[in-house]
């Protein structure tokens, strides 16, 4: 089984057990053990971009020189902890030498910025393969239509990040049809959610999941997958308010628990009494649970 | 010959003092936004913006800064990079409402207070949504 030090992050420690748990249990199906890194700290959830900003970048920056002593790659599941480690990342690896002097100064120990940040999406795709994918799943998702929601954190700053195209990722879409379902195309799948603005100006972060939501349903979208918390937060109060129940709506889910059902993962293990709205109805009437 | 008539005055010298700072901290040239509007039009809060991004850049290169600094909208931005990503001349106008929001954050002037964060949020809203926000929003 190949192993690699996975970095979980507050969110999935509390708010999204569940992203965390079906992923493991995803992985393990999948031959590769996501084996959490030893005393990680918060990324700190956003990237501070001041240019002299320094201290910011301190957090994610620690996180990097531990893991860098467990393996060549960094795996990470939720959006922002990926965007916030990788760039800071990157913005040790483009300081001027005093700028990376006054930075390591504050790491615990030397730290040469040899580590690659990953998300688990990479790993399928390279490490399994579509193909591989297809050969391990146990129930193709046959006929349902999922839209995969990027958002942000996945695609921009595209120059840093280089994940996949920031107006039109393929990624999660082909691993959406590696498991028999159909994906839909869709305008808003790079759009953002609202994001923290749900902390102080919630009416706003609705409208602007809403408009995903809308966008995503309006396009023939059953199911969304996500592979961020707060997306998957902020677009179900958005459903939740929208005044829709049952097989009208859309269900947002981690693009980890739709690959958890295809693999034939059970019900209790993939952490649906965690999501916002209650999924289970929805995937019960479509023969997925 | 009859005297040139005055048509304007080109008023050179003092830039306004925070402009350089904008600059400094973000990393951008104001100057180098030609008015496209590609970033207003991507910008997925732009229609709750007081100031949105091209309209907020055009009054930074006329010196209006203090009207940019007082705006709701550099409060408004959610980080998500549209702008910058579709700016054809390379202008990321996420770093400079950041720039604008950091300079008044660093006067101590909080915008969001953590202490008014309600339990009910506190049990439900996803923990990088507070952090993200304080991170943002607070000194
Ligand atoms: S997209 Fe760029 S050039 Fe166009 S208005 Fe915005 S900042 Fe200016
Ligand atoms: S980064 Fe901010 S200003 Fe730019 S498009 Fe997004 S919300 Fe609007």
């Amino acid at each position: 089984m190949k192993s690699y030090p996975y970095y979980p992050g507050c969110t999935l420690y509390s708010k999204a057990k569940n992203l965390d748990r079906s992923a493991r249990l995803v992985a393990s199906r999948l031959g590769i053990e996501l084996k959490e890194m030893p005393s990680w700290n918060c990324c700190g959830a956003i990237y501070n971009t001041a240019v002299d900003d320094l201290a910011a970048q301190v957090g994610p920056l620690r996180n990097l020189a531990k893991a860098s002593k467990e393996g060549e790659k960094l795996v990470t599941l939720c959006a922002a902890c990926y965007n916030v480690l990788k760039r800071a990342h990157n913005r040790l690896l483009t300081a001027t030498e005093s700028e990376r002097n006054r930075l390591l100064d504050f790491l615990d120990e030397p730290f040469g910025g040899a580590i690659e940040v990953v998300h688990f999406l990479e790993v399928l795709k390279k490490e399994i393969g579509w193909e591989g994918l297809k050969s391990l799943v146990k129930k193709p998702l046959t006929g349902i239509k999922v839209a995969s929601y990027y958002g942000c954190l996945m695609v921009r700053p595209r120059d840093v990040l280089n994940f996949d195209s920031p107006e039109n990722p393929r990624v999660m879409d082909d691993m959406v049809s590696a498991i028999g379902a159909e994906p839909v195309d869709f305008q808003f799948k790079t759009e953002c959610c609202g994001g923290y603005l749900v902390v102080n100006r919630r009416t706003i972060a609705v409208q602007a999941s809403r408009r995903v939501l809308d966008n995503a349903r309006n396009s023939g979208a059953e199911i969304i997958v996500t592979t961020c918390p707060l997306c998957q937060y902020n677009l179900d109060i958005a459903e939740a308010q929208s005044g829709r129940t049952g097989p009208t709506g859309v269900v947002t889910l981690y693009f980890t628990q739709l690959l958890g059902i295809s693999l034939g993962l059970e019900e209790n293990e993939l952490g649906f009494e965690d999501n916002k709205l209650d999924p289970v109805p929805f995937l019960r009437e479509k023969g997925l649970l | 010959m009859a005297e040139k008539e005055e048509v304007f005055t080109v008023k050179t010298g003092a830039r306004h003092p925070d402009l350089e700072q904008i600059e400094e901290l973000s990393g951008q040239r104001i100057i180098d936004c030609y008015q496209c509007g590609c970033c207003t039009s991507g910008c997925p809060i732009g229609d709750w913006m007081d100031i949105p991004p091209s309209k907020a850049i055009r009054l930074l290169q006329l010196g209006q800064v203090d009207e940019v600094l007082a705006s709701e909208g550099i409060w408004l931005c959610a980080s998500c990079l549209v702008c910058g990503t579709r700016c054809p001349r390379n202008v990321d106008y996420a770093r400079v409402a950041e720039a604008c929001r950091v300079i008044i954050l660093r006067r101590k002037k909080s915008m969001v207070d953590p202490d008014t964060v309600t339990d009910a949020d506190l049990q439900d809203v996803p923990q990088q949504a507070f952090i993200a926000a304080f991170r943002k929003f607070s000194v």
